[in-house]
């Protein structure tokens, strides 16, 4: 190290400029948006006043964090965890209910969503946790404590009750889980068993907005019926479990060798995740199963559940390639593109920018994350290369969830594009999550 | 460089993890990139439709259909205009709200819940209330901001003037359905649209529809107009003449109805073109009362008025085809008209007996006295001469059994019987009785009053036949540039020594100097006609006449038919009367003498069937 240097000298000299500047592009690109799709209002101005303060404060922290070092947060995991629970019970107590969720505080003037920062801490503590157990990774224990620690959090979450904002923890959860080198059929298994408590409901429910297909499939029906009575289900559970031993047997002659146990815990789950299927299916309200499975055909639905997605389609095709220009369009402009400073901002660039900037943002989004990602190659430590893995997982699938939801790849989630949707909460909270991602890059050649 | 507290085989373990999550990352952002790329790119165009057509609103002004005129400038149908309510369906509305359909139902003071959903079915524009009275208009329009997606347009209705004598030429209009949308697709019809049903209104509906118009605006996802953009004024149809006189028209409907039954037709054609100067089924209906509550009395009236007699109903002609068995016999046979027959009243054909309208017999008779006095005998009698082949033959050449071409819609073409057909339908063969009354115009002969008013045009031109027509021209009414214009054409020649025309006008001119058809007798005109009684299975007679005027030169062919009426020579005869007397302009005074006169002639003459 040059002692001559000033601190701040070393900070420039050490900063990613080309990290920077795709985020610039990203910022820059959200804020013209915000403004184009704010401007038929009384006063235009208020949006980007907001969205201006948000990124200020954001920049404050990001050069917070990017001092602090980050390695003193693996020694205060267990209190950073309290406090993440602590916020999450405090919302459900003094938070305001908007939309039928009670997950913001209103400090009158401003109102903050502590999930968004939740989610950052519970980075951080799963990173912790990883680290210190590194050991013993590819114990089955260990995995159960990792899930308990996500299991806190889903829990306080679905209390609000805002299942949007559960959809970015089990991404980070299964990738870190991944990176750190828990055994692959573990997260199989959780894998299966999420997909059939999440899955049978949904296919249900897409399955019954179309009674002409139901009336003209046997199949379909019968699977209706076990969906709804016990006896059906409990026989083709037992025709599962017939079929998966049959299998068995068979690889047994082949003399493919396989322990029992393989087999019984496949149909362990299957059996779990049936059976929870009926919790989720009761706790989600027809609407948002609707929501949720409905952009696999949005017409089934196009005055109600589709209408967002076919919008948003929409607007983002009629973009074309060089677009309408910024201010200029009309789905943006006439307000057929619904939420459009937050959720569905993406197909206000689709549509004003047309393809090049949209595609360009994607683009430079990913460069943004693979920067973060060389991040976590190069940490200098097991834990920071956890942490900034965790931050890009959750950058990248808010991406890949929101982009996908507005062209019409994925389910209608109420999900922000991070860096880029209007709100205080998601953008501050972005840029604490960038000041440790520097925080990790500053320090990757200090040696302890 | 990194992990200084671990060895460098967990770091290893760790870098390959994430050269595989980093892998999956950017997977995830090529497969929404290529989706974005299908979306702007691929489908960008279909997209960019979708929202054109989303934004932009064509508020409807309906075009007027274009006027329809008769021979001398009378209009026959009309526009009249008046205000109706709309609703158009806007972001996730399908139907107006509940609040919106509480104050339109105060204001018009109505349920309106029926036209909603009777609306539905077009999934588009809806048409809450019509026949809006100008106060209605100005709270709709008050109130419009409370009330979205609703709007208040003018839009034009058919008027129809005379309308029942005139509805079987005029028809009416009615809107368009799902089908013929679909059938028609490169005319370009939209739900809720008009379109001519029957007459004139169908066959030149092109023509008479006219372009709509409308005003482009912009709108916003709740409907609200944001900006104008373009007004389309509507375009006014085309007008269409015809050839109907609407004068002489009205007198023939008029006639029709004073008769026995009040059912029959009457057809007028101008012997030197082919123009359709009447066209009367009597009873008419009112085309205004269409989609009244009154056209299910028309569906239920078992007079039929909805029924076009003129052109769809089918007769046995009866008498009248003594006309063609004529002039069959003189051509084909070369029979002098001087040969007499005499008529003893029967006639036996092995152990039939056929019988003579007039029972005592009409004693000595040559070609016209038969002819003028319509003596069933002597027809027999050539009947058997000619047999089935050479009858068939000219009633052929007489376009029986043909549609005549006249430029309305849903025209029958009638019958002529064939031995062939009658083995081959009632497993029968062809007997000479059955000839013997194909002679007279009975049997299985079946013919429209219009082909039988061509007929005797053509007979009144020495054989030359133009094809019926009901339109003279049709003119652009702005710039009276003419878009379409009735050709002269000859349709068929019958090539008929003219010798035989002259005798035959000498017959049909007795028929009414001393014949069957005194009631059309004039002193200043001569007419010449035929009458005729058809005999009917279902029941009485049918009256039939056929005639020209002036005999010397002819100008106008009529055929009449009163249904069931009994006796052609007293039914039928008096409205052809009344078709002269107007068109000739004839003085009522010398008419009353001389109908007094017939009647004393008929009243002591007059059997109870007056001819066969």
């Amino acid at each position: 190290m040059i002692k001559n240097k000033t601190i701040f000298a070393r900070i420039l000299d050490n900063t990613d400029w080309l990290f920077f500047i795709s985020l610039l592009f990203i910022i820059a690109v959200g804020f013209i948006s915000i403004y184009s799709a704010s401007i038929n209002y009384m006063n235009p101005f208020k949006f980007i006043t907001t969205q201006f303060i948000a990124i200020c404060v954001g920049l404050f922290f990001v050069l917070v964090f990017s001092s602090f070092n980050y390695q003193y947060y693996k020694h205060f995991s267990g209190y950073i965890y309290i406090i993440s629970c602590l916020l999450l019970i405090a919302v459900l107590i003094f938070g305001a209910t908007v939309k039928g969720t009670k997950g913001w505080f209103n400090f009158g003037f401003f109102s903050l969503q502590p999930v968004e920062f939740a989610k950052i801490m519970f980075i951080l503590v799963l990173s912790a946790f990883l680290d210190k157990y590194w050991r013993e990774i590819r114990k089955f224990t260990t995995f159960c404590k990792a899930l308990l620690i996500l299991g806190g959090h889903i829990f306080l979450i679905m209390l609000q009750p805002d299942f949007s904002s559960t959809l970015p923890y089990y991404p980070i959860t299964l990738i870190l889980l991944y990176a750190a080198g828990v055994k692959i059929r573990y997260l199989l298994s959780i894998i299966l068993y999420g997909g059939l408590a999440m899955g049978i409901p949904l296919f249900i429910t897409f399955i019954n907005l179309q009674p002409e297909v139901l009336q003209s499939s046997q199949i379909l029906s019968f699977m209706l019926k076990a969906y709804t009575d016990l006896p059906t289900a409990l026989i083709v559970l037992l025709s599962i479990s017939v079929l998966v031993f049959l299998i068995k047997w068979f690889m047994y002659k082949l003399r493919i060798q396989m322990p029992v146990i393989y087999p019984v815990i496949f149909l362990l789950l299957v059996f779990a995740g049936s059976f929870s299927s009926i919790v989720v299916e009761k706790s989600l309200k027809e609407y948002q199963r609707k929501r949720l499975i409905v952009f696999l055909d949005p017409s089934l639905d196009a005055r109600g559940a589709g209408y967002n997605v076919i919008q948003s389609k929409i607007t983002i095709g009629s973009g074309q390639i060089i677009g309408k220009g910024f201010f200029k369009g009309t789905q943006t402009q006439l307000g057929f593109l619904p939420e459009q400073r937050t959720d569905f901002i993406f197909a206000v660039i689709g549509e004003e920018g047309g393809y090049l900037i949209s595609q360009l943002t994607i683009l430079f989004y990913l460069f943004f994350i693979w920067r973060a990602m060389i991040i976590a190659r190069n940490s200098r430590d097991r834990y920071g290369s956890y942490v900034a893995t965790g931050i890009a997982t959750m950058f990248s699938f808010n991406a890949v969830i929101n982009i996908g939801m507005v062209t019409g790849l994925m389910p209608a989630t109420g999900l922000p594009l991070l860096l880029v949707s209007y709100g205080g909460s998601s953008m501050t909270s972005s840029m604490v999550a960038i000041g440790i991602l520097l925080s990790i890059h500053i320090r990757r050649f200090i040696r302890d | 460089m990194s992990w200084s507290d671990d060895n460098k085989t967990t770091y290893n373990f760790f870098i390959e993890k994430h050269k595989n999550i980093l892998i999956f990352f950017i997977f995830m952002f090529a497969v929404l990139s290529l989706n974005l790329f299908y979306l702007q790119i691929i489908n960008g165009s279909y997209y960019k439709e979708i929202a054109e057509r989303q934004r932009l609103n064509t508020s409807k002004e309906r075009a007027p259909r274009g006027l329809i005129y008769d021979a001398k400038g009378n209009i026959l149908v009309g526009n009249e205009f008046g205000y109706v309510a709309l609703f158009y369906p806007f972001e996730q509305h399908e139907l107006p709200s509940q609040d919106t359909i509480e104050q339109l139902s105060a204001i018009l003071k109505r349920d309106i819940n029926p036209e909603i959903e009777a609306g539905l079915k077009y999934k588009r524009v809806i048409q809450i209330a019509d026949n809006l009275s100008l106060d209605e208009v100005f709270q709709i329009q008050e109130k419009k901001l409370f009330m979205p997606g609703i709007a208040v347009t003018k839009i034009p209705k058919r008027k129809y003037f005379n309308a029942v004598e005139n509805c079987h030429v005029t028809g009416y209009v009615g809107e368009v359905t799902q089908d013929e949308i679909e059938n028609m697709q490169e005319d370009n019809y939209r739900p809720g649209d008009f379109i001519g049903r029957g007459g004139i209104e169908q066959a030149y509906d092109k023509y008479i529809r006219g372009i709509d118009g409308g005003l482009q605006l912009e709108v916003n996802a709740k409907g609200q107009p944001k900006k104008a953009f373009k007004y389309y004024s509507p375009e006014t149809g085309n007008s269409v003449f015809l050839t109907i006189d609407a004068d002489l028209q009205k007198v023939a409907y008029e006639a029709l109805e004073k008769s026995t039954t009040g059912r029959g037709s009457a057809v007028v054609i101008d012997v030197k073109t082919g123009a359709v100067k009447v066209l009367v089924s009597c009873p008419g209906y009112d085309t205004n009362d269409v989609f009244t509550k009154k056209y299910a009395n028309y569906l239920r009236d078992r007079n039929l008025p909805l029924f076009n007699r003129a052109i769809q109903a089918l007769y046995p002609p009866g008498s009248i085809f003594k006309v063609i068995t004529f002039i069959a016999a003189m051509d084909n046979l070369d029979f002098d008209p001087s040969h007499t027959e005499y008529c003893t009243g029967s006639f036996e054909l092995g152990d039939r007996h056929y019988a003579c309208w007039f029972k005592e017999g009409h004693k000595t008779v040559n070609l016209i006295t038969a002819t003028a006095k319509s003596c069933n005998i002597y027809f027999y009698k050539l009947g058997l001469k000619l047999g089935v082949r050479v009858l068939e033959k000219y009633a052929k050449m007489f376009h029986l059994g043909q549609q005549t071409g006249i430029d309305i819609p849903y025209e029958k073409k009638g019958f002529v019987p064939t031995p062939e057909w009658k083995k081959l339908k009632m497993k029968m063969t062809w007997l000479q009785g059955d000839t013997v009354i194909l002679a007279i115009g009975q049997g299985a002969l079946w013919v429209t009053p219009l082909q039988m008013a061509s007929m005797i045009s053509a007979v009144a031109n020495d054989g030359i036949f133009y094809t019926p027509y009901l339109v003279e021209n049709i003119k652009d009414p702005k710039t009276n540039e003419v878009l379409y214009q009735h050709e002269q054409e000859i349709a068929d020649k019958l090539e008929i020594d003219m010798r035989i025309w002259k005798t035959l006008n000498k017959a049909l001119t007795e028929a009414v100097q001393n014949g069957t058809a005194r009631r059309t007798y004039f002193k200043d005109l001569t007419v010449a006609a035929k009458t005729g009684t058809a005999e009917n299975p279902q029941g009485v007679d049918h009256a039939w006449m056929i005639a020209y005027a002036p005999a010397e030169n002819p100008e106008l062919a009529v055929a009449v038919i009163v249904e069931n009426g009994g006796g052609g020579g007293t039914n039928s005869v008096p409205i052809a009367r009344e078709i002269f007397k107007k068109h000739f302009n004839i003085y009522d005074e010398t008419d009353k003498i001389e109908n007094k006169d017939v009647k004393k002639q008929n009243l002591k003459q007059k059997p109870i069937k007056e001819n066969l």
